[in-house]
């Protein structure tokens, strides 16, 4: 597997292989691409990284896992030149190196692709792939040469588009491919991947892990970071367990379970389990929506919750899964249908209006969508019950502390006793998570939709909302859950609607609710 | 909304240095007299910086105030000098009637304004800098482009004009008694330390202040938490523009006439006090009092380069290089919080 690509600097000739085969006793075989030795990094009042290793070879997948805060993102940071380590050394083909910048790093061929995109989205494809590095002859682009080879990186990596498009139109799954073409085209010989899988469905995961066995084909290294363990599993040959800013675990995957993965992550035993429910659904919906439709996101949408019961919603993303919920929190309109709430016709003509009749919307992009950062964790609790606490227009402290202090406990929010007066932006993604949770709880909504709540979350978090979540139906709401994760809903859920291209496909319980039976009507006509 | 204590403080520390430098180099600053002209002259910068950050922490910005301060100056001296009105309600209620009209006709430019950003879904810039150029030149055809203030002498109501102008002068430019304060404390500065522990209160105290902040932090987090996006920016508008409008009567009655010019660029000095007191273009930062003190600096800074005698144009250098000393330290600040 392990092949050495030395290319000329300035040498462009499309294909053009330069590999050098190894020959026998030629030192550089045993040299591995990037070594990270004792790197640690400090911010103020936390060690994000503490004398942590990391050796990645060529041609191969090195996972790095991790709960929230592990220190994924710095370690990362570094690789891409983003931030410069307080302590340790970094070897790039074992000479140390200092790589004080982004651009220091692309030059190595060092291409890091967040989780956030760095696409910019009015430009095409193209464009961006060539952003930063463009060709161009006397200062003029060369536009068509750049296009061609834009297409041609797509295509390679099995994405058949135009690539004057612009990238704000292309799917999350599109866009990454956009950047991994953009690595491509740069002859990047390492890419670090963050969360690739996080916004993906199991068939753009496949995807895409086709498209890493393909780096690794041509000898590019790739480093994994994800939450997801079966993926890790699948995709790395080598695997690198940070803790609390520490590595506690390297090894081969073929050495190691998932349930020993996921003890050196949390230094604990936590698993999905089953949350079985504590009491029987209603016989009776709550809520019944009737042939909802607005095209082209959604056509004929039926279903109905009942009090006590968990409703999964699965299918691939784009599928117009959060449109209908969104739809219904009335964040956007539909065009027909019938919606009745305990009875009542339902149509909310704002999101201040589907609050007031008792439903809440978890959306899932909780820092663009569920929180105001900069505002504490009060502020950010009591927003939409904000006038349960104020005489004619003025906030009564007091009660509001109380009230945010008393909803924090219930989800959890950890440190315990929770400190209400912490600016959100401080927190774990998982913290967050619970704090939107929680804001949502005070409002005392009878039915709600929980729109990928455990995305980007580490695995101890990822439970305790589980825990939540459970409850929730078992107080007597009724509870949607969208999940791209399907072990997820198997764990919670009491019945799954499947969705396809903005319609409901089909409705699985009991023995015939299996990742299989989903996934099949997923992508296919099942 | 929570902000460190060195971000949050240190405009007071440069105004304290700043008020110490004045004090031991510039003759007569260190007066009580001095002092109380540094706020009248500052307060209707502050009012209008006041309005100002209540846009700006939206996430928005108000161009037209200074544009207002002439059309709501305009129309309230007109109000006030009108001999129909006068005949009608006599000098006291034609006052108070323009102080209204004065306000009421800011207030009501802002919430054309706000109501064009917010339901219209125009950039607040554009909606701005379109109401700026209207409001002015209304201000200019209403009076035909010459100031309206004293009456010629041979004018009937002559007397009754006369007398009309100076109640608005007791509010715009009196001063009441205060023992140890030889010429007394100036109205205009009275009034706006109220308009500013005011707002200040609102702000932080009150449903409406919280939306405010919430709308300029995430706009869509906002709204999806229920919070009456729509309505709450109009409310900030409208409180630019009665900021304005309430200003342009301060002046009025200070100058004893109304010009249609008056105001010129005076939105530029609002937004550079909302500023170096500490609020940000991007929304969702800035404080009531940040704006006092961001005008105060800027007074201060004036009264002390005039005081030593130098020259208009260095003092405008002086001005922006605060402004950008300030904006600078605030993001210097900030980046030692910002780790992953």
């Amino acid at each position: 597997m392990q092949t050495d690509r030395k290319r000329g600097a300035e040498t462009q000739a499309p294909d053009a292989d330069y590999g050098v085969p190894p020959g026998p006793g030629v030192h550089c075989r045993a040299v591995s691409l990037l070594t990270l030795s004792a790197v640690t990094k400090r911010y103020p009042g936390v060690t994000a990284l503490n004398a942590v290793d990391l050796t990645v070879e060529a041609g191969a997948v090195h996972a790095v896992v991790g709960e929230n805060g592990a220190g994924k993102s710095t370690l990362l940071k570094i690789v891409a030149g983003a931030e410069r380590p307080d302590a340790g050394e970094i070897r790039w083909e074992g000479a140390p190196v200092t790589l004080a910048s982004p651009r220091e790093a692309l030059r190595r061929g060092i291409t890091v692709i967040y989780q956030e995109l760095a696409l910019v989205p009015a430009l095409g494809a193209d464009a961006n792939i060539f952003l930063g590095m463009e060709r161009a002859r006397g200062g003029v682009l060369a536009a068509d040469a750049m296009r061609e080879a834009a297409a041609q990186a797509l295509a390679e990596l099995g994405l058949v588009i135009d690539p004057t498009r612009p990238v704000a139109q292309l799917s999350v799954a599109q866009r990454q491919l956009v950047e991994l073409a953009r690595a491509l085209v740069r002859d990047a010989r390492l890419v670090a991947l963050d969360e690739p899988t996080a916004t993906l469905t199991a068939h753009e995961v496949a995807h895409l892990a086709a498209q890493i066995a393909r780096l690794t084909a041509k000898g590019i290294a790739v480093i994994f970071v994800s939450h997801r363990l079966d993926e890790v599993r699948r995709l790395a040959s080598r695997i690198t367990v940070l803790r609390d800013g520490r590595r506690v675990w390297t090894g081969r995957t073929s050495e190691v379970d998932e349930a020993a993965l996921i003890r050196h992550m949390v230094g604990r035993d936590v698993a999905y389990r089953r949350h079985p429910a504590g009491r029987a659904p209603d016989p009776t919906p709550l809520f019944d929506v009737h042939g909802l439709t607005r095209a082209p996101a959604f056509h004929d949408v039926s279903f109905s919750l009942r009090r006590g019961e968990i409703v999964g919603v699965a299918g691939l993303v784009g599928a117009g899964r959060t449109e209908i919920a969104r739809a219904l929190a009335g964040i956007e309109p539909w065009t027909t249908g019938n919606v009745t709430l305990a009875g009542e016709p339902y149509r909310p003509r704002s999101p201040r209006d589907a609050i007031a009749r008792g439903l809440a919307y978890l959306p899932e992009d909780r820092q663009r969508d569920g929180l105001v950062l900069r505002f504490t964790v009060r502020e950010n609790i009591t927003l939409p019950v904000l006038r349960r606490f104020a005489a004619r227009g003025r906030i009564r402290r007091a009660a509001e502390t109380v009230a945010a202090r008393a909803a924090a406990t219930a989800v959890d929010l950890r440190p315990s006793p929770p400190d209400v007066e912490r600016p959100a932006v401080d927190l774990s993604g998982g913290n967050q998570q619970k704090v939107v949770m929680a804001k949502w709880l005070l409002t005392d909504a009878r039915i709600v939709m929980f729109d990928e709540p455990t995305r980007g979350v580490d695995v101890g978090a990822k439970v305790e909302l589980h825990r939540l979540i459970r409850a929730l139906a078992d107080e007597g709401k009724a509870v949607l859950l969208i999940s791209s994760e399907l072990p997820e809903l198997l764990a919670l859920a009491d019945r799954v609607l499947v969705v396809r291209a903005g319609r409901i496909v089909g409705e699985l319980a009991g023995e015939a609710f299996t990742p299989e039976a989903v996934m099949a009507l997923a992508v296919e006509a099942g | 909304m929570k902000r460190d204590w060195t971000a949050r403080y240190a405009v007071v520390v440069a105004l304290l240095v700043l008020c110490t430098g004045a004090a031991l180099f510039a003759p007569g600053f260190l007066t009580l007299g001095n002092l109380t002209t540094i706020l009248l002259h500052v307060s209707v910068n502050a009012i209008l910086a006041l309005g100002m950050t209540f846009v700006i922490v939206t996430g928005g910005i108000d161009l037209s105030v200074g544009s207002l301060i002439g059309l709501a100056g305009v129309l309230a001296a007109g109000t006030l000098t009108a001999s129909g009105t006068l005949a009608a309600v006599g000098v006291g209620g034609a006052t108070l009637l323009a102080v209204l009209v004065g306000t009421g006709a800011g207030a009501a430019v802002g919430a054309a304004n706000g109501a064009l950003t917010a339901y219209g879904r125009i950039a607040p810039f554009v909606v701005t800098l379109a109401t700026m150029t209207i409001a002015r030149g209304a201000a200019r055809l209403v009076t035909g482009g010459v100031p309206i203030g004293f009456p010629p002498t041979g004018d009937p109501a002559f007397a009754q004009k006369s007398a009309a102008l100076d109640a608005l002068h007791a509010i715009g430019g009196g001063r009441i008694p205060v023992p140890g304060l030889e010429r007394g404390f100036p109205v205009p500065a009275l009034i706006m330390l109220a308009l500013v522990a005011a707002g200040a209160f609102v702000l932080t105290r009150t449903r409406y202040g919280r939306y405010v902040y919430a709308i300029g932090g995430n706009e869509e987090a906002a709204r999806l938490s229920g919070v009456p996006v729509q309505r709450v920016k109009l409310g900030a508008y409208a409180i630019s523009g009665g900021c304005a409008g309430l200003a342009a009567i301060l002046l009025v009655g200070q100058l004893r006439s109304a010009g249609p010019d008056a105001g010129l660029l005076y939105e530029l000095n609002a937004i550079a006090a909302a500023v170096i007191g500490g609020a940000s273009l991007l929304g969702g930062v800035g404080t009531a009092w940040g704006a006092l003190v961001g005008a105060l600096l800027i007074g201060v800074l004036n009264n002390g380069l005039d005081l030593l005698g130098v020259q208009s144009f260095w003092q405008e250098i002086a001005k922006g290089a605060i402004i950008l000393l300030a904006v600078t330290f605030d993001v210097w600040t900030k980046r030692g919080h910002h780790h992953a």
